[in-house]
């Protein structure tokens, strides 16, 4: 039987306020709903009671005394198992090492109760074993799961833990539907049971099926919390967006008419993560990707410049059938993409800027000798128009900022002008002054007649500059906004309602 | 917050930059060598002696040309296969011309393909069937090994062309023997490549990011098999040149070249993780480690406590750079 009691919590990476105060009231045998828009920082609240981040500020009460738990160990002997939502899975043990990973079996001091590990584990496991699948068992190595049954894996290995106190990080993205109403089963039992449980979830249904309580963050804060029975759906969308934003649409840019053929077309496009995908994008059309993060927009963008496969539907560029293999293919058909990842998909660290700008004019005019002086004249130009500031075009890229180097990124497509411009959350971790010029750049190429498809996880960056909204949700686009209808309440609502 | 540019550095501190350089030390430290060389036993900094440590350094710095392309190509590049294929191009050489001149240019072809042949295996096993390159070329040696005994056994060792031999040895111009002119010749040839061709900035691409140079459109596992052959290529040419050298081969000539080919890449700055650096600098390395086996050999250490130093130069060298890594970050 426990109770806690969040007060305050802060925390702060350098300038970036993660958590400005966060409040959260638990009470035993309660499945307690943690809701909030990417990015508002319920991960965060969880982690600090998990005991993986320290707060800055704030105070824990468990059961009505002060505590500081200061690292996961803490937390577990203070009665707090905690459902990851980056999954923490040792890939090459086994289904059984991993559930009981946290409180192995130990016989003689310290070898492992191989007895006492397969008794535990089969009585856990044998409360999914009929909606886990083909493949899964307590001796099968983890790395040869898949993402569903990984995941619960996961709730087992936090079940397992048998703690007062459960917390589960998105604990549903991966299941079916049979696995999710398994795992309420169990959790409706472990509330009659006393314990105490939050639950972050990003579908309604599941939250009004299995809630009792719920708290919203918004921007860091927690702004409301009430039992179920109390609110609805459109009243918890309501407190995320937040009254004031809630109807008002925010400054929009004029929708320019779009005539002639679009610049791509993609009809039915299937895939890991995203199915029956079809939209078109106009000459000079930004259109804008949203919903949560990692509902299909990455995959679809990646599948459409052939770094990701697809494996049914069409993509067409300017008019012509373009399905790509490679990245190289989708460039020489004229299509650009940046993704967010700059320090993976991006920038050649320690290499200067000239030749992280240069590799796009080479391959699409199949040069094989470089001339650095005519080079570095090439490079100028587009570096200049996105105001990037370097000293020396010969200076390694990672010398310069966040923003910067993105800019060197984006610079080496505007050489030779693509005919479509893919970005993947293109501002992330990048300063809002970059921001801006991005932006300005990205509509006076619009305005030259290229066609920009642009997913961001930031609501507001995508309202305020994309001409139309698809809104992605579990890898199928579920609404799309036009005009108008492009407000924050439309995108959380089509974000949030069931897919 | 970061700056947004790098602030500007006083001249001073330029100066103690071009002095961090590995070139630079590499230089100071060959003139280091040979004034302690020459103070051990005089006449080591003689003119001829000079020549005779170039000429070693030439055969060293060949093979290095190759191992400094796998390197650069980053993904834990690196061939030790390179002393198998100058053993084998030694072998074939020998054979092809024995003794005659008119075998000097079919000899040149057979080394060359043997070479790319090598390499591409290589490179095909490290690309394709995503076998780790130490593994797969240390796998390609053994397997060079065992043909090279299998060969022996069948047929002569062979002997180099007259012809040959005088290339190596003999001034051929400026005083200079065509061999100083050959490496020269290559020196400009990397440099060129390196520096002024799209595959030289697509080698420096995937050296030092791989997913975004795929990203940017760069043909990752062309390359990578690309370098690997030239590096069978280079250790070919580098095998029929130490025939020349020796005059004719013998077993397993080529191995002593594995260890230092490496130490002399990183001795010139380009790291081992690849994506920097550069073949001028792995020149001055192949020569600083001439100068240190001479001078090994000068003051009475044998073979295996050459072997020694330099496994122990290799193991410092890697030390060194893994603190510079470590304080950059």
């Amino acid at each position: 039987m426990s109770e806690l009691i969040v007060r305050g919590a802060r925390k702060a990476y350098g300038a970036t306020v993660a958590l400005s105060r966060g409040d959260l009231h638990l009470k035993p045998g309660e499945v307690h709903v943690l809701i909030g828009s990417n990015g508002s920082g319920k991960s965060t609240l969880c982690k600090i009671v998990a005991g993986s981040v320290k707060p800055d500020a704030g105070e824990v009460l468990l059961d009505g005394k002060p505590v500081t738990i200061d690292g996961p160990r803490a937390a577990r002997a203070l009665g707090i198992g905690i459902f990851y939502q980056e999954l923490s899975l040792a890939a090459r043990r086994t289904v059984a090492e991993n559930i009981l990973l946290p409180a192995m079996p130990v016989k003689g001091g310290i070898f492992v109760d191989r007895t006492e590990l397969e008794e535990r584990t089969a009585r856990i496991i044998a409360e999914f074993q009929d909606v886990a699948g083909e493949g899964f068992a307590a001796d099968v190595t983890v790395d040869r799961l898949r993402a569903d049954q990984r995941q619960l894996v996961e709730i087992m290995k936090a079940l397992a833990s048998e703690a007062p106190i459960l917390i589960f990080d998105e604990p549903t993205s991966a299941l079916d539907r049979a696995q999710v109403d398994r795992f309420f089963e169990i959790l409706s039992r472990l509330k009659q049971e006393g314990r105490a449980m939050v639950f972050i979830s990003h579908r309604m249904d599941e939250i009004f099926s299995i809630g009792d309580r719920v708290t919203v963050i918004r921007d860091g804060a927690t702004v409301a919390s009430s039992t179920i029975a109390e609110t609805n759906a459109d009243e918890v969308i309501r407190q995320m967006v937040g009254e004031r934003e809630a109807l008002s649409a925010e400054s929009k840019p004029p929708v320019p008419a779009t005539a002639g053929e679009p610049k791509l077309s993609v009809t039915n496009l299937n895939g890991a993560g995203f199915r029956d995908v079809s939209f078109t994008v106009g000459k000079g059309e930004i259109l804008g990707f949203g919903g949560l993060h990692g509902q299909g927009q990455s995959s679809v963008l990646r599948a459409i410049f052939g770094a990701l496969p697809h494996n049914a539907g069409t993509i067409e560029v300017g008019g012509k059938a373009c399905a790509a293999r490679t990245p190289a293919e989708a460039i020489r058909n004229g299509i650009a993409y940046v993704s967010g990842d700059r320090g993976r998909d991006g920038t050649l660290t320690g290499r200067p800027i000239l030749e992280n700008v240069t590799p796009i004019h080479f391959l699409r005019n199949r040069l094989h000798l470089a001339r650095t002086g005519a080079l570095a004249t090439l490079a100028d130009a587009p570096l200049k128009a996105l105001k990037t500031k370097f000293q020396d075009i010969g200076q390694p890229v990672n010398s310069l900022s966040g923003g910067n180097q993105q800019k060197v990124v984006i610079a080496r497509w505007l050489i030779d002008r693509p005919a479509l411009l893919l970005l993947d959350d293109p501002t992330k971790g990048i300063d809002l002054a970059a921001k801006s010029d991005l932006f300005q750049l990205i509509r006076s190429l619009a305005a030259e007649g290229m066609g920009i498809v642009l997913y961001s996880s930031e609501d507001a960056e995508l309202l305020a500059n994309a001409d139309r909204i698809l809104v992605f949700n579990s890898g199928v686009v579920t609404r799309e906004l036009q005009g108008d209808d492009r407000t924050r309440y439309n995108l959380y609502h089509a974000a949030y309602e069931a897919a | 917050m970061s700056s947004d540019a790098l602030p500007s550095r006083p001249a001073e501190n330029a100066a103690l930059a071009f002095l961090k350089k590995p070139l630079v030390v590499a230089l100071i430290l060959i003139v280091l060598l040979l004034a302690v060389g020459e103070w051990l036993s005089p006449g080591f900094a003689s003119p001829g002696q000079i020549l005779r440590l170039l000429i070693v350094a030439a055969l060293l710095g060949i093979v290095a040309a190759g191992q400094n392309l796998v390197i650069l190509g980053g993904r834990e590049g690196i061939d030790l296969s390179v002393g198998g294929i100058v053993s084998m191009a030694a072998i074939l050489a020998g054979n092809v011309m024995n003794g005659a001149d008119g075998g000097i240019l079919p000899a040149i072809l057979v080394c060359i393909v043997v070479g790319a042949l090598f390499g591409l295996i290589n490179g095909v096993g490290v690309t394709l069937l995503r076998i780790p390159p130490l593994v797969m070329t240390l796998g390609m040696l053994g397997v060079l090994q065992g043909l090279l005994v299998v060969i022996r056994n069948g047929i002569p060792s062979g002997r180099a062309a007259p012809g040959l031999s005088d290339f190596v040895v003999k001034p051929f111009l400026l005083g200079l023997p065509g061999i100083i002119w050959l490496w020269l010749l290559i020196g400009l040839a990397m440099a060129f490549l390196l520096r002024r061709t799209v595959f030289g900035y697509r080698v420096y691409a995937i050296g030092s990011n791989e997913q975004a140079a795929f990203m940017a459109g760069v043909p990752v596992k062309t390359i990578r098999v690309s370098l690997f052959m030239l590096s069978g290529v280079f250790a070919a040419i580098a095998g029929m040149c130490l025939l020349g050298y020796s005059g004719s081969s013998f077993a397993n000539v080529g191995e002593q070249y594995m260890l230092p080919s490496i130490i002399a890449v990183v001795l010139g700055g380009t790291p081992l993780s690849g994506g920097k650096g550069g073949y001028t600098g792995t020149m001055a390395g192949a020569v600083l480690l001439v100068l240190l086996q001479s001078i090994l050999t000068t003051v009475h250490i044998d073979e295996a406590g050459r072997q020694m130093v330099f496994g122990a130069t290799l193991v410092a060298l890697m030390l060194f750079y893994g603190r510079a890594k470590a304080m950059r970050g």
